[in-house]
């Protein structure tokens, strides 16, 4: 008789203990203690102190700024990433797995690249940015910041979608041209529902990318406080200044926004995938 | 069309959902002369067909002869390389799908997952911008015509096979489609579902009054859909015409042999008899359009052959030769004998006009053919393995024998 087989017998593997705790026992000190220190540092010093550096009028202005720039670069992303995936799905030309190399391409490139490269172009000196006066210098200002997020979130949206638009069915798009509708009409009311997760699940994506950005950011925005800082970058600068308990309330938040991204990307997988398969 | 599509009052329940025309010629869809290739290959050749006012047509062929995409090119959802394709005496090749106001049961029926029941149908009106008063008395008299009263409410994933087709040519009719298109309406389900529902849209059409054209690979379907079968090999009309014309008088060969079985023996048309090998069968009729001596295909089907043990064979069965019983089964509802048909050569009869061994790979003495009785005959008078009998046919057909010419 073999020794799996008593195991089975006595009904107890002790296989299944020990390799459930080693994969904890790895996971906490490389990611569970970090996130709990997040929040056992936050409240260390009580409430009030959590609350009064949340408030603080540069802490907010972060936050308000990271959430805006996020949702125009997830507006665009999406919307780009719908009209590039229908175009890229639905049409063969010449050179198309190029284009969709190139869309996938900005997540490979480091995010310090990408903002220098922003930089070259749209700076003061740079190939666009020279013909701009003074006043008209996109750079340092929080549309520098939109750009770069757009850049390093671009293929997220698209990511999700096009593959969504690859394996739907071309005969219910037929049906509804042969029912009477127009091309618009379609899109409308037939294509578009079917992406309805898709589309929600690309936008969760790149906007938890963009409010998290750092890397383009610090080089695009100037990291001017009250001006052009985003969350992350109040984070550095207030660590920088020794200022703990500022960095972690706004730390608490963006953790705490994450897992709400992520849980409702997570547990509403089977709502976004019956959206999906249609 | 569009425009004119004035829905009417419920004055009965048999109301036409057929659209409204001023005058009519009585053929309400007809393909000319279409053409296309994909690449290099060529799918279809040359297909003139008409579907007449009401009528029901079916396009019968094997996998890959082109039915869909003869479909397609009526629906405006391909463009065919020639030809025209003329609705109610209007040209609309040149028009795109959707301006051309047919309809489409697609294979898989591709009912819209987000809608409900009641909101694919209103699709069509919804989109021509009704307004919502007809829409909902539309809706509601469609969903009564085809019975799902119980399911308006529901989405397509939570209704049976047979519900979602439903649904399907209820989403149709709504606009009064000019013709209706099915692509393999039951391949989906199961074979007793199939027998059930082919009635049931049979019935449904004669109620609503829609020509249509229906595509199936399985003859016994055709055969029952259809008022006329338009049988397709390879991209080719092969004969179009009633079920009875194309099962009882197949113009061609793979007719003969694609609508059910089909016995093939190669002879010689001779003085109003066709001659296969020793055996010389009166054709008087049958061969009228053949000269003396012309290689000819006799085509008969299994259930058109009599047996008979002594030389009286029954009234109205011509007399072939005779042969040896080499095999007896019972398939379900009749019997099916295995006949070796003696057809030597005669002594010194060397100048062979025809090829008996067609249908056996051995050179033997004589050629096999299938014959089916039904079972009250079958029980009547048993035959065993080895019994002579005297084969007659009640019904056959001879065609000029092309097939060295064809297979080229
Ligand atoms: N879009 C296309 N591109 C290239 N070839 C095609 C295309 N559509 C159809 N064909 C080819 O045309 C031929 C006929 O196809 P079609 O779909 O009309 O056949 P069918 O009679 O409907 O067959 P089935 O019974 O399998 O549905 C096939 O050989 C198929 O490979
Ligand atoms: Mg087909």
């Amino acid at each position: 008789m073999k020794i799996t087989s008593i195991r089975h017998v006595s009904g107890f593997d002790v296989a299944r203990p020990v390799s459930i705790g080693m994969m904890l026992g790895i996971m906490l000190p490389l990611v569970l203690l970090p996130l709990l220190s997040i929040f056992v540092y936050g409240f260390g010093k009580g409430p009030g102190v959590f609350w009064s550096s949340l408030v603080a009028p540069e802490a907010v202005f972060a936050l308000k700024l990271s959430m805006v720039t996020s949702f125009w670069a997830t507006a665009f992303n999406v919307l780009f990433g719908l009209f590039a995936a229908y175009v890229l799905s639905r049409h063969d030309f010449w050179g198309r797995n190029a284009v969709i190399v190139t869309i996938s391409l900005p997540t490979a490139i480091p995010t310090a690249v990408a903002g220098f490269a922003l930089l070259l172009l749209w700076g003061k000196y740079g190939m666009i940015g020279r013909y701009f006066s003074e006043n008209q210098q996109i750079m340092f200002t929080p549309y520098a910041i939109i750009l770069a997020n757009i850049f390093v979130t671009f293929p997220l949206a698209f990511g999700v979608i096009k593959p969504v638009f690859d394996t739907m069915s071309r005969s219910l798009e037929e049906a509804s041209a042969t029912i009477g509708a127009t091309r618009w009409q379609t899109f409308w009311h037939v294509t578009l529902p079917s992406l309805r997760g898709a589309i929600v699940s690309g936008a969760l994506l790149t906007f938890a990318r963009a409010v998290g950005e750092f890397g383009s950011t610090i080089l695009v925005s100037g990291n001017l406080a009250g001006r052009t800082q985003t969350a992350p970058l109040y984070i550095f600068a207030k660590f920088n200044e020794g200022q703990i308990e500022a960095a972690n309330a706004i730390a608490i938040v963006l953790a705490l926004l994450s897992f709400v991204i992520f849980s409702v990307l997570f547990f509403a997988r089977d709502w976004l995938e019956f959206a999906q398969e249609a | 069309m569009i425009a004119k599509m004035a829905l009417t009052p419920d004055r009965d329940p048999h109301v036409s959902w057929a659209p409204e025309r001023e005058q009519s010629s009585g053929i309400a869809a007809s393909v000319r002369g279409v053409s296309k290739r994909f690449k290099k290959s060529r799918v279809l050749e040359d297909i003139s067909f008409d579907v007449a006012e009401g009528e029901s047509l079916v396009l019968l062929g094997a996998s890959g002869s082109g039915k869909t995409t003869i479909l397609r090119i009526i629906a405006g959802l391909e463009q065919p390389d020639s030809g025209r394709v003329i609705l109610h005496g209007k040209d609309v090749t040149d028009l795109p799908a959707r301006e051309r106001g047919v309809g489409v049961i697609f294979q898989a029926y591709a009912l819209f997952p987000r809608m409900t029941v009641e909101k694919n149908i209103a699709y069509g009106l919804k989109i021509r911008r009704r307004p919502r008063k007809e829409r909902r008395e539309t809706v509601d008299r469609l969903i009564k015509l085809v019975q799902l009263e119980q399911h308006r409410k529901k989405y397509p994933s939570q209704l049976s096979g047979g519900q979602q087709q439903r649904v399907a040519i209820a989403r149709t009719l709504a606009y009064k489609p000019q013709v209706l298109l099915f692509d393999e309406p039951f391949g989906a389900l199961d074979a007793q579902t199939r027998v059930h529902l082919r009635r049931e849209i049979r019935a449904l059409l004669r109620q609503v009054k829609v020509p249509s054209v229906f595509i199936t690979h399985d003859q016994e379907e055709a055969l029952e859909l259809g008022d006329r079968i338009a049988v397709l090999n390879d991209g080719r009309l092969e004969q179009i015409g009633t079920p009875d014309d194309v099962y009882n008088h197949p113009a061609t060969e793979f007719v003969a042999t694609f609508l059910g079985a089909a016995n093939l023996l190669i002879g010689v048309a001779v003085g109003g008899f066709v001659e296969i090998g020793t055996a010389k069968l009166p054709a008087e009729k049958e061969t009228r359009r053949f000269r003396d001596g012309q290689s000819v295909k006799l085509v008969f089907r299994p259930e058109d052959v009599c047996v008979s043990q002594d030389a009286n064979l029954p009234e109205g069965c011509r007399r072939l030769t005779n042969g040896v019983i080499e095999e007896v089964n019972f398939v379900g509802a009749y019997e099916r004998l295995t006949v070796r048909l003696d057809l030597t050569h005669r002594k010194g009869d060397t100048d062979a006009l025809y090829e008996v061994t067609i249908n056996t790979p051995q050179r033997m003495t004589g050629v096999p053919i299938m014959v089916t009785r039904p079972k009250p005959e079958a029980n009547a008078l048993r035959y065993k393995t080895g019994d002579r009998v005297a084969i007659g046919l009640t019904s056959f057909s001879v065609l000029p024998n092309y097939t060295l010419a064809r297979q080229r």
